[in-house]
């Protein structure tokens, strides 16, 4: 406790040192946390609400939609986030390795960073479609009879669309990641290792992959949770069923009857646990893991 | 020790902006509502009035920024600022600034009606009751035409502003006759798998088109304008997602997805994949001609079933900072200038809310002389099929049941 009486270390004045960071924090997040929970519960509802505590969470449980839904964003998240950081990590490892006067030209892999998501989303739809670019250019080249013999990409029932566009957005974000780790790294170890004749995927999967880690986890928690939960991309190229989860939130927070807003706000509380307990889950094993190797 | 007890300011923090939730309910201004209208106008003048309203169709955008705009300024001094937003949207975002205690908003007034009314008005969102209380309400509107709004009464908390009716649209060039009754259409979906589809309830418009549906197949609508009746409810709707489910493996993409709103519905129907359109306006085909998204062969039909009407109103948010110019903006919306405008088809093509027998001869002439254009029906071919809208309880239980019973079946 020796420190809490020393002035310069003050819990109170660390508290104030840190307000401009905790102060939006706390209100903003925090207090939209906590009345998220609230509403779900059916307090602070914009109607009053009627049924008991739980009843959101009920609601919610007992359809077997809901698991559908959530089954499927999941799927979806997982799919694109390890796609994403998969071909991230490939083009960001090749990007490393191009001599110095092309590396200028390959940051052109920054351009779909900057594009908001929607507008992915309208890229994807433009060029997917059946009556799209790539349709229309695999039938001008003969390789398809018409136009309507395009794979349906779009409506296969596997959000495709969606995987698409989330991986179109992802693996520049993974490679900005990748490249920051990579311009650090000693390419001195790698030269060893090729004068001890390791072979080039031994080099990568024993050498280079192990230090880029961190990046990986980083960036795969990140586009894992943020495509299991946004709303943009689902809301062009999603299809009705199964729904992504958070165009049924949107759904029951704007175009349904302001009574169920607990249900959607049950539903955000259920998807924000989720996230919080992935995290967790995530980081544990990681560390499990990367024990495991030390001990070897 | 320390660090807990210092956690308690920062537990106030986040409780503290709930607090306002237990605060007074706001107050209606009531002495603007004494006051004469002449005056209220005096005081708008050189003011500005926010206008939040549905911003998805670019001509009544237009019509809104160029004529309205110009009008206001010329005739009162008052600038009008219209504001795109979702009706569900602004409902949304009043609420928060009632939970937040904010007396002064950002809207003075809102394009609105039916649910999103119901639910405003039920908050306690809405400023009135004003209606009575615009000159051109009192001197042209059938006071018995806009005593409820989807069932709801409306209590002079909304003004009239246009009139709208469901039709659906198909393309001369790729089918003779359309389906002229419900059963007839059913067959028709049948008959050509993939041709069709509806936006995904809860949409304004595919929500609308189940309910011609469940008037179909229930035996009218008479039943169901007494309010809601939960049983009636139980023993219809399965009548309804019977008919839906049946024909959902021959409806575009096999009934698998649907269109998520109305205007990709138009896009589908623009590009040839599928053959039915619909819309809840009646000149939404002559606009899209006219805009050069459809072919000039479009044309709408209605269901000799039933087809169903609504009134569309504007109302006031409890904190509009100019209340004043709201209701002048308002008012102005229901002259027989501003209704003639609206109606026609290269402003917008609504339908005016005035009861034609209340206007002089010169105005009534106005109104007669619109060219409608010729994808659109005349007021008289579509006051034969018009049915009056479900109250808003039966609406918000069907486009609830609708993903259990058709979408997750």
């Amino acid at each position: 406790m020796s420190w809490t009486s020393n002035p310069q270390h003050h819990p109170l004045g660390l508290i104030l040192k840190l307000s401009p960071l905790m102060l939006p924090f706390g209100v903003l997040f925090c207090g939209g946390v906590f009345l998220t929970v609230c509403q779900s519960l059916g307090i602070f509802t914009p109607l009053p609400h009627a049924g008991g505590i739980l009843d959101a969470y009920a609601a919610i449980l007992s359809d077997p939609s809901f698991f559908a839904s959530f089954g499927f964003s999941l799927g979806v998240a997982l799919v694109s986030a390890a796609g994403s950081v998969a071909a991230g990590t490939f083009l960001a490892y090749r990007v490393w390795k191009l001599p110095k006067t092309l590396a200028g030209a390959a940051l052109v892999y920054k351009i779909p960073l900057i594009l908001p998501h929607i507008a992915v989303a309208f890229v994807v739809l433009v060029f997917w479609s059946r009556s799209g670019i790539l349709a229309s250019l695999a039938f001008h080249l003969g390789l398809i009879q018409s136009m309507q013999d395009f794979p349906n990409v779009l409506y296969s029932g596997w959000g495709v669309g969606m995987v698409l566009a989330y991986t179109l957005k992802g693996t520049p974000f993974a490679m900005l990641l990748i490249l920051a780790l990579l311009v650090r790294f000693d390419i001195r170890q790698i030269q060893t290792a090729a004068m001890l004749g390791a072979s080039r995927s031994r080099i990568f999967f024993a050498i280079v992959l192990p230090r880029l880690a961190p990046a990986l986890h980083t960036s795969f928690i990140i586009l894992f949770l943020y495509s299991f939960g946004a709303f943009d991309i689902p809301y062009i190229l999603s299809e009705s069923r199964p729904g992504m989860l958070s165009l049924h939130v949107f759904d029951l927070y704007f175009r349904h009857d302001l009574a169920r807003r607990p249900e959607a706000m049950a539903i955000l509380t259920v998807m924000f646990c989720f996230a919080v307990l992935f995290i967790i889950a995530y980081a544990k094993t990681v560390t499990r893991l990367e024990n495991g190797v030390r001990k070897l | 020790m320390t660090l807990r007890w210092n956690l308690i300011p920062l537990l106030a923090i986040l409780v503290l902006p709930f607090f306002h939730l237990f605060a007074l309910p706001a107050r209606a201004s009531s002495t603007l509502l004494d006051t004469p209208f002449e005056q209220i106008r005096e005081q708008a003048r050189g003011t500005r009035v926010q206008w939040y309203m549905y911003g998805g169709w670019a001509h009544v955008n237009a019509w809104v920024d160029t004529w309205v705009a110009r009008e206001m300024k010329q005739r009162y001094d008052i600038e009008v600022k219209r504001v795109p937003m979702d009706a569900g949207v602004f409902v949304n975002k009043l609420l928060n600034e009632k939970a937040a205690g904010k007396s002064t908003g950002t809207i003075d007034l809102l394009w609105i009606n039916g649910e999103n009314f119901k639910n405003a008005k039920q908050a306690g969102l809405l400023f009135g009751p004003f209606a009575g209380h615009l000159p051109n309400v009192q001197q042209y509107v059938d006071p018995d035409s806009i005593t409820h709004d989807f069932g709801f009464p409306v209590e002079g908390f909304e003004a009239p502003y246009g009139r709208a009716q469901f039709v659906f649209e198909y393309d001369t060039a790729r089918m003779d006759t359309p389906p002229q009754t419900v059963a007839a259409l059913k067959q028709w979906i049948m008959d050509h798998p993939g041709r069709f589809t509806y936006p995904q309830p809860p949409d304004f418009t595919g929500s609308a088109f189940i309910r011609h549906i469940l008037y179909a197949v229930t035996g009218g609508h008479e039943q169901y304008m007494a309010g809601w009746d939960p049983d009636l409810y139980e023993k219809n709707a399965p009548l309804l997602w019977d008919w839906l489910n049946q024909v959902q493996p021959f409806l575009w993409q096999k009934g698998r997805t649907y269109p998520r709103d109305s205007a990709l519905l138009d896009t589908l129907f623009a590009r040839g994949e599928v053959d039915l359109g619909m819309s809840y306006h009646p000149p939404h085909a002559q606009n899209m001609i006219i805009e050069g998204s459809y072919p000039d062969t479009v044309r709408t039909f209605v269901l000799t079933d039933g087809s169903i009407f609504n009134t569309h109103f504007t109302a006031i948010p409890f904190n509009a900072p100019n209340k004043a110019g709201a209701m002048v903006l308002a008012d102005f919306l229901v002259s027989v200038d501003a209704q003639v405008s609206k109606f026609k088809p290269e402003n917008w093509g609504d339908f005016t809310v005035l009861d034609l027998e209340r206007l002089n001869p010169s105005d009534r002439q106005r109104f007669e002389a619109v060219e409608l254009g010729p994808a659109t029906l005349t007021p008289d071919q579509l006051a034969k099929t018009a049915v009056p809208e479900i109250p808003a309880p039966y609406l918000e239980a069907l486009e609830r049941d609708w993903k259990t019973h058709v979408l997750d079946k």
